[in-house]
């Protein structure tokens, strides 16, 4: 792979101006530094989840709360529908690289090609988000839910792994705390996670739009593509902490 | 540059003259057919399986095991193959391991903050725990 710079001036003068001392442009660098300080957003409200967590007695099992697939009703599939968002995510993600791949070679149709399949992509995880969400809403979950302390023990305790002796000694006391900081958690940061994915839409369709006016073409390079390309990748980055944190641990 | 912005000179107020400062990997690539891209290509799908098995396997391990084996044990391994996955979509999707040296070490340094961060908080939590379960006030 070529790594020449335009300029030729020695290592010496690496930081003497007139070039990027990273080989990097303006626009790029920004977008890491973007994405860089929006880690540490995700890293902060997942780690006060882990926090949580190991502060609460019980914690509602994955298993038990994410058990349920569209047109299945009360078929147990625990993780199988967050296992086909995730897919759909991890493939939306190949379809942006390849459509920044088709960019660094300047085949314009080829960028549209793979755009448009990581807009289908974005748009099909977003529709599996509202389902999950519309889903958890109907059994009572949402930001605020379970605060009435008169509520017996069933109306929450299906959400934990409650055949076991010790979770189900603590859920009388701590049950419904626990499953309040869950959904708020849940809904909090899949809902953080569900912004960051609709905003890639909108610039992958604007980019879409660009490419297809031929406004890179014109410009001589389709940097644009690779800038909303990394912002596209680090949502799916996110979402496998995401995946980890609350489907998986 | 002249080759650039010639057509269209508003463009250079958008994007100045930005493209001397491309990555080795932006730069004058032509036949999206030729060996070199199609290595490109190769190495992206080789990726995306990569990313799917470890991702069945996590899944795998969720639905089937994770309350047979010790909770530490289950945690480490799902911990580690999410930092696999994370380094493949950062290394290749996101080309981080295509710039150069100086630029990977600076994305890189900032975040080892969460080796901090993860242990204080994490800890904090547990000795909450700990404060209220043995309280001898109660």
């Amino acid at each position: 792979m070529s790594q020449a710079t335009a300029t030729t001036a020695p290592e010496t003068k690496m930081w003497g101006g007139g070039r990027s001392p990273f080989n990097v442009s303006y626009g790029k660098m920004m977008m890491w530094f973007f994405l860089l300080s929006d880690s540490f957003t995700f890293g902060a409200l997942l780690i006060a989840y882990g926090t949580t967590r190991f502060f609460s007695a019980v914690w509602p099992d994955a298993n038990q709360v994410f058990k349920s697939f569209p047109f299945m009703g009360e078929a147990n599939l625990p993780l199988l529908f967050v296992s086909l968002m995730t897919f759909i995510l991890i493939m939306s993600s190949v379809t942006m690289v390849l459509a920044v791949h088709a960019g660094h070679y300047g085949d314009k149709q080829g960028v549209i090609k793979w755009m448009l399949w990581t807009i289908v992509g974005g748009i099909c995880f977003l529709s599996c988000q509202a389902w999950e969400w519309t889903h958890l809403h109907s059994e009572g979950g949402w930001w605020g839910s379970f605060i009435n302390a008169t509520d017996p023990v069933s109306t929450f305790q299906h959400f934990f792994n409650h055949h076991k002796e010790s979770v189900q000694a603590a859920l009388p006391a701590h049950g419904m705390q626990a499953t309040h900081d869950f959904f708020n958690y849940f809904f909090t940061i899949t809902g953080f996670h569900g912004a960051h994915v609709t905003s890639g839409v909108i610039f992958n369709i604007v980019v879409l739009i660009n490419t297809v006016n031929g406004t890179y073409e014109r410009r001589g390079h389709y940097e644009m593509v690779e800038k909303v390309g990394l912002y596209w990748h680090f949502v799916d980055l996110v979402w496998v902490f995401v995946f980890t944190c609350f489907y998986l641990l | 540059m002249s080759q650039h912005h010639n057509q269209n000179e508003i463009q250079h107020y958008y994007e100045g003259d930005q493209s001397k400062l491309y990555s080795g990997i932006m730069q004058h690539h032509t036949d999206v057919n030729s060996p070199e891209s199609k290595k490109q290509i190769g190495r992206i799908w080789k990726v995306f399986w990569i990313l799917l098995v470890v991702t069945l396997v996590e899944v795998v391990l969720g639905m089937f095991f994770s309350h047979q084996m010790p909770k530490a044990l289950v945690a480490f391994f799902f911990l580690a193959l999410t930092i696999l996955k994370a380094g493949y979509i950062v290394a290749i999707f996101m080309h981080l391991g295509d710039e150069i040296k100086s630029f990977l070490i600076m994305v890189l340094i900032p975040l080892t903050l969460f080796i901090w961060f993860i242990i204080a908080f994490l800890a904090d939590g547990g000795f909450w725990l700990f404060m209220n379960s043995h309280s001898p006030t109660r």
